[in-house]
Formats: structure tokens, C-alpha cells, sequence
């Protein structure tokens, strides 16, 4: 409790202490419960962050750092008498500067919100998840988001240029800057992205912003095989085409779609790809024409192309919804759709969707497979039954079978969604399989360097 | 009954997968602060441990009444949820729960007031009487088959504004206390009730004189019931007290009945969404064909201007199952309607709903969509509900749609 009073008078009324209060910090989009917290801070300015942070140093009490709490890792939760530092009251945009390419912004903003500020500016933030409605600033940093468009514009690290930081000792640390380049020394500002606040609380962020694009067309393209999918998004980006997006759905996708948003599919078709090229006014149509050749030498059931803006946005809403619409699906409440989420290089996409489909049969689940497939991206949306056991194991064992996969093919166990609580082991896999042990060396070094006492997010990413 | 009530609460908290979109959209949760419990997805998180408590019989109480009792019922959340829940029926229900009894230690002190005097008097502060004083002069026709039913909200406002001024001078606490005092002895609202904003009470008064003189003008000429209408029980509804509402509804029905009134024609968006959906699941025989003024006065000529003016889209109206846009029409035929950047099923509410049990909440709720409203450039801020008006009327931009008809119609 004298912690407890040592926190309200750093923080006053921003810090929370009832039960009731706290019952929604402790769970962010994952399956996993977190437990209660000591207290949850709400702190309105920099300051209140060093102090909390300096308070938790000194009493050595673990601290997560929560941005909008749609991690589906794990990552944003808490542990028993951990303290919750919320980040949603640095809410604003401070500067939009689209001569010079930069915003900067607090960590809690949404990065809906942001977007449609930059609109204003005809410009926009590229980093898009699917939960861009909820997910902040703060921890799309810290999880290294990706999203539909990064298959042209990369994930978020391309587009963080400058961070302001408290540190695990309470130091304040300007990294990076306003400039489009800078070669001054280590990397610092990349090491923050996709820390999962380990490293320290993202106060402000200077962001890359970029103009919209002039113009957009969209190929819908449907294929009976996963292997014909792969093999042909392969040759577009041989020939040099990269798509703005390039996404596949497959039936169980497809069919909730229809379900959820009421969009039709071709009945006979177990594969849908979405190509979207973005390019000026004058050589939109010609680029959309050479991609919809490429596409069709890998005998597509029918291909269409469209450049009208009303079909061209449902189709986006219906994609980026497309997680959500699986629910439709589910049998029970406690049913729930656990993402599995991993990466591998694009040439090695066909013979791992093929993998990845025997696997999904061998162990006898009930799993959609989407992904932004430009970027070598799989989402395997399992269905998990939370409350049997079995179950719910024989879905660890798959996850640890994809991951493998993904390994063996040159690629990664997480491409987007972070480590958090859920792929600790799988990490760990992915070092040992590739021969880089020592990484996890470096990185624990690195981490208790920054936090020796190691308060920050306790217990997730690795030991 | 409460196990049903808890079964609801299951199967609408069990869908949840706690993803945060709907926290992106409720209007209560950056006014608080960011204290999740009073954001749409804490609401979910709370009732669901609420929920479990019940079912396993803990001892521990969960003081979870601020969080139910601060949600507007604006339905935001639903049309961002991906999982289909309501955070308002969460909220609701967990409400009907508190006052069913099985959590009296939640109960509201506020709401248990406003409650029993409605339940007396027909009208929240016991003001019936004084409800009907607009009307004097006017002529009705006793013999038509639709009745005007003013559901006495737009005369409410101009005492809950004197009250909320009353509430700041006495403190939380001691407003608490009167509230429990007169929850039991609700004579005793009189002493809360002689207070009225006068100004407020000319405005809203004019814009009903405005809702008559524009029905006439169509060719209706509509019966009234003066001091003998009742309030229509919204607050006993929305506040979760389930069985009184029933039998407050059944009174209701009976003097519309007792009126011999066919067509009742409702004018602000809460009268018009309880009579047209609430009503009819808790009254057997409510029959009554129930219309919006807007729909009547649609063939009247309002001209058209350049002027360009924003509207404030009321959520009982648009976030409902089936929207009724018929004012929005109505306006586009009249004026340059801009809208702002939350507009039909995002519209953000005005935080009326809050006025009478959370103050403070309900003032930077209004103060933040005002912003939103006024951030469109347009000239004016056009509402279509008392309670909207009320709070959003922060400067004279903001004027009564019926009041802006009027001055359409006379150019
Ligand atoms: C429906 C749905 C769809 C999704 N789709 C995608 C997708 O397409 N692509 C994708 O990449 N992800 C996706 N995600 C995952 C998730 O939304 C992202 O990881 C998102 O970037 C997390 O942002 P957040 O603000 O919610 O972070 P949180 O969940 O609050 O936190 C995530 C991590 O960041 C840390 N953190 C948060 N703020 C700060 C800060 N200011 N300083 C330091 N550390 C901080 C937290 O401690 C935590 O470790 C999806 C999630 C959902 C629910
Ligand atoms: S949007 Fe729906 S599923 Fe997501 S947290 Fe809110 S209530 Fe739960
Ligand atoms: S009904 Fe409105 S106030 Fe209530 S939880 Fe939903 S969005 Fe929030």
C-alpha cells in the first residue's frame, strides 16, 4: 500500500486503484488473462512518466506499458501487482510538416485518427493493420506493425524517424530526428521499434508521411489451387511489378465474408487474390493491364480488374475486416481465433501455403488461411475452443509446425504481431534452428543494459 | 428473472473478443479520462467479471455502478464491433441487474429518485402541471385521431439545467443525500423543482409553438393532452427498472387510450424510439400507428438557401436498427448540410444522456462534439432533440431544427 500512496502523489487522480477500475486493463486482444495489477497510471505529461518510472526502479516493481490494447500476443497485459502505465492520454498531434515529410505525434493517438488528420494534408501514415481503428501510435511502434500496405511501403520501422523515449533509469533520450536520412551513429531509433516496451515508454514519435497516391486500380484474380497463388504473385514481383497490396482469402475467408458484408464469390473458386497497384493518372491502366497478363499465365477460374472507387473501398473494408468476420463463424462463445502469423521469403510462398494447408489437415483443425502475400505474410486463423484442453494443445502443436515451416524456409515465426507472451518458445526456436543462438545473447545484454532490474514488461518476449 | 437477466448479460459479454474497436468510438471514454470502465470494451470486461462473480456466488461486491450507469445508450459501439456485442445492452442489462435488486449496494441514489417520482407523478420532478403552460392560447382539436404527444421532454430541460446549477452548489455528496431523501419522499421534489432556467424555458416553449404552428400548416390540426400528458417513462427504462417501467408503461398507454387518439405523432427521438420499439414488447395492446413530426411536414415549402449548416445527427434517430433520417432530408431540401467527420452510424452523442447523473461528464461530452460540429465551417448547428439542443446550444449558432423550419418556411 505505501507504494500504492508513493504512485498518488506522483500521479493524483491519474492513478487508478480499484478493482473494478483495473478489470480492463488486464487484457488486451490475445487469449490470455492477465492478472491484476498493483495500480493503473495514467500519466498526463513526460514527467509523470520519468516519476513513475523512477518510482518503479527504485521499488522494483514490474511495469507494462499499454498503448490501445489490441496486442494478440499477450504483450499489453499484466502480471500480479505489475504496474499498468497507459499511455492513452498522449493523445494529440503535435506537428504535420508535409514540405519536410514528417509528423509528430504522441504515443496514444490511433492511427485512424492520425490518418484522417493527414488527409487534410493530402498525405498519409502507410502503416495499416487491420485493428488501425484502435491500435496506437505507441504500440504499433513497439510491435513493429504491418498491415495491408506494407507490401509497397514496408512495415512501421520504415517510418519512425525520430523517437522520444523514458528510459528504464527515467532518463529522457531524444533518438533519431526530423530528417529523411542520418547516419550518426548506432541505429537507436530502430532498436525501440518492435521492442514491445522493454526498452523504455515511447513518449513521441516523428513519423514518415507520404503523399496519397495519385491514382489506384485493383485485379481480383480467383484460383482453384493455393499453389497457383503463390507461383504467380512470385512471377509479378519478378518481373519488377510490387503491388500497393497483394492479399489472398481462402474459401472459409471468402464464405464468412459473404456471410458478414454480403459480397459475392465465385462459387467454384477456393482462392481469391487482391492485387492493387498504385501509379500516376496516365500509366495506372497500362501497369493494371501488364499485372492482369502476369496473373493470367497461372490459369485463374476468371480475373477482373476495377479502378471505381466505391468497389475498390468495400473490398478493402471487407479485407481488412476480414479477421473480424471469421467470427461469424464460430461455433460457441468460447470459441475464439487465434492468429498464427508468420513470414517467409515470396519465391518460397507456394511450397509453404502447401505446407502449411497438410499441417493444418494432420492435426484435424478448422483454420482460414489469409495474408498480405506481396510480403511473404501467412495468417493461419485457427479456431480454438478456450475451454478444452486437448484442443487447445493440439493448436500449440500446430503453431509450433507452422513456425517450423516458416524457418525452412528461409522466413521468420512473427512477421507482425510481436512476441509478447505466445511466441517466447517460438523465438527461441527460430534462433536455435537458424544457428543464432547468440542473438538471444546480444539481446538480453542489450536489455539489461538498458533495465537491470528488469521492470520493464517482465516476463514477455524472452526471460 | 434474474436468471435470465444473467443469461442475457452471458450471451452478450460471451461474444466478446476484446479487440478495443468499440473504445475507438464511445464518446465517454477520453471525457473520463481514459478510465477504461467507462469505455465501451471496459464495460464488456467489467460485466463479464460481474457476470462470473454472480454465477459462482462470491462474496466480493464489485462496485460497478458508475460504469453502467455512465454509458449514453448512443449504440456507437455496435457498428464497430466486429463480434456483433452492444456495450449499451451490456450496460442496460447490468443495470436491470442492479435494480432488480441483487446488487443493492450499486444502486443510484439519483436514479432511484428520478424513478419513484416519475412513478408518482407522471413526470420526473413532478412538474406535469407546469409542462402544459407552452400551450396556453393555443387551439386544439379535441376530436382528431392524432394526438401531439410532447412527452413533456422539451419542457423537462429547462429544470434539470437549474438542477445541475443546484448539484454544483451543493457538492457530490450532499446532492446524493437529497437524492436518497427524496427517492423516499418524493413530495419532497418540490424543493428541487421550483427552480427552472427561464431563458431556456422561452426556447424551448417557442419551439413547440414552432412543432404546432408547422403541423398546422401542413393541414393537421391535433388534439393535446395539457397537464394531463404523462412522461412518456424513458428515464425508468433506460435506467434499468424493468418491472416499474411495465407498470408505468400499461398507465400511459391507458391515457393515451382514454383519449380516443389513433396516430401518435412524437417530436424529440427518445419518445419517438420507446414508443416505437420499447413500447410495444411491455404493453400487449399498445397499437398505436406511432409517427416523427418530420414525416408530416415533409410536402410543406421551405424554399431552398445557400446557407450552409452542419447537423447533429441524434443517435436514438440514426444508430437504432432501422435509421430514420427524415430530419437530414428534410434539411437537405432547405440548406447545404455538411456533416461532420462522425456522422450517421459513427455520429458521436451529445452526452445528454448523462446530464442528471454525471455532470461533468456530460458537459465535456458536449463540448467535444460542439468542437466536432463547429470544425465543419458551417454556419449553423442544426439538432433535432431537446435534450441535444440543450447541450450543445453553447453559443447562438446552435438552433432547434424545428426553430429553423420555421424561419425557412416564413422567408
Ligand atoms: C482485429 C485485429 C487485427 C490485427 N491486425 C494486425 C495487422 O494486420 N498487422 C499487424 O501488424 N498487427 C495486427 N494486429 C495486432 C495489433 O493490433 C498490433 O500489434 C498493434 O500495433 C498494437 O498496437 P496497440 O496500440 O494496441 O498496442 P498494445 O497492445 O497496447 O501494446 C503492444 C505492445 O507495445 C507496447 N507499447 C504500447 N505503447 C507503448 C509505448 N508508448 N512505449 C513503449 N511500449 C509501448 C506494449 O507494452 C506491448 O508490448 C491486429 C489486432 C487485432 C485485434
Ligand atoms: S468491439 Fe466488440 S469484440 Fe471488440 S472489444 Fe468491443 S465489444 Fe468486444
Ligand atoms: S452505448 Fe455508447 S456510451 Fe455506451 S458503451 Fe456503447 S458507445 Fe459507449
Amino acid at each position: 500500500m505505501d507504494q500504492v500512496h508513493g504512485l498518488k502523489q506522483i500521479l493524483g487522480a491519474n492513478l487508478l486503484t480499484s478493482r473494478e477500475q483495473k478489470i480492463p486493463f488486464q487484457t488486451d486482444a490475445s487469449y490470455f488473462q492477465g492478472q491484476e495489477p498493483l495500480a493503473v497510471a495514467l500519466p498526463e505529461n513526460v514527467k509523470q512518466v520519468r516519476e513513475v518510472i523512477k518510482f518503479c526502479q527504485e521499488h522494483s516493481i514490474p511495469v507494462v506499458v499499454r498503448g490501445g490494447g489490441t496486442a494478440l500476443t499477450g504483450s499489453s497485459i499484466p502480471f500480479k501487482d505489475f504496474i499498468v502505465l497507459s499511455m492513452a492520454k498522449f493523445d494529440k498531434i503535435i506537428e504535420v510538416k508535409p514540405e519536410d515529410r514528417y509528423a509528430i505525434v504522441e504515443p496514444g493517438v490511433k492511427l485512424d485518427a492520425l490518418n484522417q488528420y493527414l488527409a487534410n494534408f493530402g498525405h498519409f501514415y502507410p502503416p495499416d493493420p487491420a485493428s488501425s481503428m484502435a491500435a496506437s501510435v505507441g504500440g504499433s511502434i513497439s510491435t513493429n506493425a504491418g498491415g495491408l500496405r506494407a507490401s509497397l511501403y514496408g512495415t512501421t520501422r520504415n517510418w519512425v524517424l525520430g523517437l522520444e523515449v523514458v528510459l528504464p533509469n527515467g532518463e529522457i533520450v531524444k533518438v533519431g530526428g526530423k530528417v529523411l536520412k542520418r547516419t550518426a551513429g548506432y541505429d537507436l531509433t530502430s532498436m525501440f521499434v518492435g521492442a514491445e516496451g522493454t526498452l523504455g515508454v515511447v513518449t513521441k514519435a516523428i513519423l514518415k508521411i507520404w503523399p496519397l497516391p495519385e491514382s489506384k486500380g485493383r485485379i481480383l484474380a480467383y484460383y482453384d489451387t493455393i499453389d497457383k497463388v503463390g507461383k504467380a504473385i512470385s512471377k509479378l514481383k519478378g518481373k519488377g511489378i510490387t503491388p500497393l497490396i497483394a492479399e489472398f482469402l481462402d474459401r472459409i475467408s471468402m464464405d464468412s465474408l459473404s456471410k458478414t458484408r454480403g459480397l459475392k464469390f465465385p462459387d467454384e473458386v477456393d482462392y481469391m487474390l487482391i492485387v492493387d497497384l498504385s501509379s500516376t493518372r496516365e500509366s495506372i491502366d497500362r501497369e493494371l493491364s501488364d499485372a492482369a497478363e502476369v496473373l493470367k499465365e497461372f490459369g485463374p477460374v476468371s480475373i477482373k480488374i476495377t479502378t471505381d472507387p466505391t468497389e475498390m473501398d468495400r473490398i478493402y473494408e471487407a479485407r481488412k475486416g476480414a479477421y473480424s468476420s471469421l467470427l461469424s463463424e464460430r461455433e460457441s462463445n468460447s470459441e475464439r481465433v487465434v492468429i498464427g502469423d508468420i513470414v517467409v521469403p515470396a519465391s518460397e510462398l507456394s511450397a509453404a501455403l502447401k505446407e502449411s494447408e497438410e499441417k493444418v489437415k494432420e492435426h484435424h483443425l478448422k483454420v482460414a488461411l489469409f495474408g498480405h502475400i506481396s510480403d511473404g505474410n501467412i495468417h493461419a486463423n485457427i479456431y480454438a475452443d478456450l475451454d478444452n484442453r486437448e484442443h487447445m494443445e493440439r493448436i500449440d502443436r500446430f503453431q509450433i509446425d507452422f513456425g517450423k515451416i516458416a524457418i525452412k524456409h528461409g522466413g521468420s515465426v512473427s512477421a507482425e504481431h510481436g512476441i509478447g507472451i505466445e511466441k517466447k518458445e517460438l523465438l527461441e526456436m527460430e534462433l536455435e534452428e537458424t544457428g543464432s543462438q547468440y542473438t538471444m545473447e546480444i539481446m538480453k545484454t542489450i536489455r539489461k543494459a538498458f533495465d537491470p532490474n528488469g521492470i520493464m514488461n517482465r516476463g514477455k518476449m524472452f526471460d | 428473472m434474474t436468471e435470465s437477466l444473467l443469461q442475457k448479460l452471458e450471451a452478450e459479454v460471451g461474444k466478446c473478443i476484446s479487440c478495443g474497436f468499440c473504445e475507438s468510438v464511445c464518446p465517454t471514454l477520453s471525457p473520463s479520462g481514459y478510465d477504461l470502465w467507462k469505455g465501451a470494451r471496459g464495460r464488456v470486461l467489467v460485466a463479464k467479471e460481474l457476470a462470473k462473480d454472480l454465477r459462482s456466488g462470491s462474496d466480493g461486491i464489485l462496485h460497478v455502478s458508475d460504469s453502467f450507469y455512465s454509458c449514453l445508450d448512443c449504440y456507437a459501439c455496435l457498428y464497430v464491433c466486429p463480434a456483433g456485442v452492444n456495450a449499451g445492452i451490456v450496460s442496460h442489462t447490468s443495470r436491470e441487474i442492479i435494480a432488480s435488486g441483487m446488487l443493492p449496494e450499486n444502486e443510484n441514489p439519483v436514479a432511484k429518485m428520478i424513478v419513484s417520482t416519475t412513478m408518482k407523478y407522471l413526470n420526473p420532478l413532478g412538474v406535469r402541471e407546469k409542462a402544459s403552460k407552452w400551450a396556453e392560447g393555443l387551439n386544439f382539436n379535441d376530436n382528431s385521431p392524432d394526438l401531439l404527444y410532447t412527452g413533456n421532454m422539451f419542457q423537462l430541460m429547462p429544470y434539470t439545467k437549474s438542477l445541475n446549477s443546484l448539484r454544483n452548489l451543493m457538492g457530490r455528496r450532499m446532492s446524493k443525500f437529497m437524492a436518497g431523501l427524496v427517492g423516499k419522499h418524493p413530495p419532497l421534489i418540490g424543493f428541487i423543482s421550483n427552480r427552472r432556467d427561464r431563458d431556456l424555458d422561452a426556447r424551448m416553449s417557442q419551439s413547440l409553438r414552432n412543432i404546432v404552428e408547422l403541423l398546422e400548416s401542413s393541414g393537421l390540426n391535433v388534439k393535446y393532452l395539457g397537464s394531463n400528458e404523462p412522461y412518456p417513462g424513458t428515464f425508468i427504462y433506460d435506467l434499468g427498472y424493468a418491472d416499474q417501467f411495465r407498470i408505468y408503461a400499461e398507465k400511459v398507454t391507458k391515457i393515451l387510450k382514454d383519449s380516443g387518439a389513433k396516430r401518435i405523432i412524437t417530436i424529440d427521438p427518445h419518445t419517438f424510439d420507446l414508443l416505437k420499439n420499447t413500447y410495444p414488447k411491455f404493453v400487449r395492446d399498445f397499437d398505436f400507428e406511432v409517427v416523427h413530426y418530420i414525416d408530416l411536414i415533409k410536402d410543406l415549402d421551405f424554399g431552398k438557401s445557400g446557407e450552409k449548416v452542419t447537423f447533429h445527427e441524434p443517435c436514438h434517430l440514426v444508430l437504432r436498427e432501422c435509421p430514420y433520417n427524415s430530419p437530414m432530408d428534410l434539411l437537405r431540401q432547405t440548406s447545404e448540410v455538411i456533416l461532420p467527420a462522425r456522422s450517421g452510424r459513427k455520429t458521436r452523442c451529445c452526452g445528454g444522456p448523462n446530464e442528471l447523473l454525471f455532470p461533468e461528464l456530460s458537459e465535456k461530452i458536449s463540448e467535444q462534439r460542439y468542437g466536432e460540429l463547429r470544425e465543419t465551417g458551417a454556419s449553423r448547428v442544426v439538432t433535432a432533440c431537446p435534450i441535444c439542443f440543450t447541450n450543445l446550444a453553447k453559443d447562438e449558432k446552435t438552433i432547434e431544427i424545428s426553430d429553423f423550419l420555421i424561419e425557412k418556411l416564413r422567408k
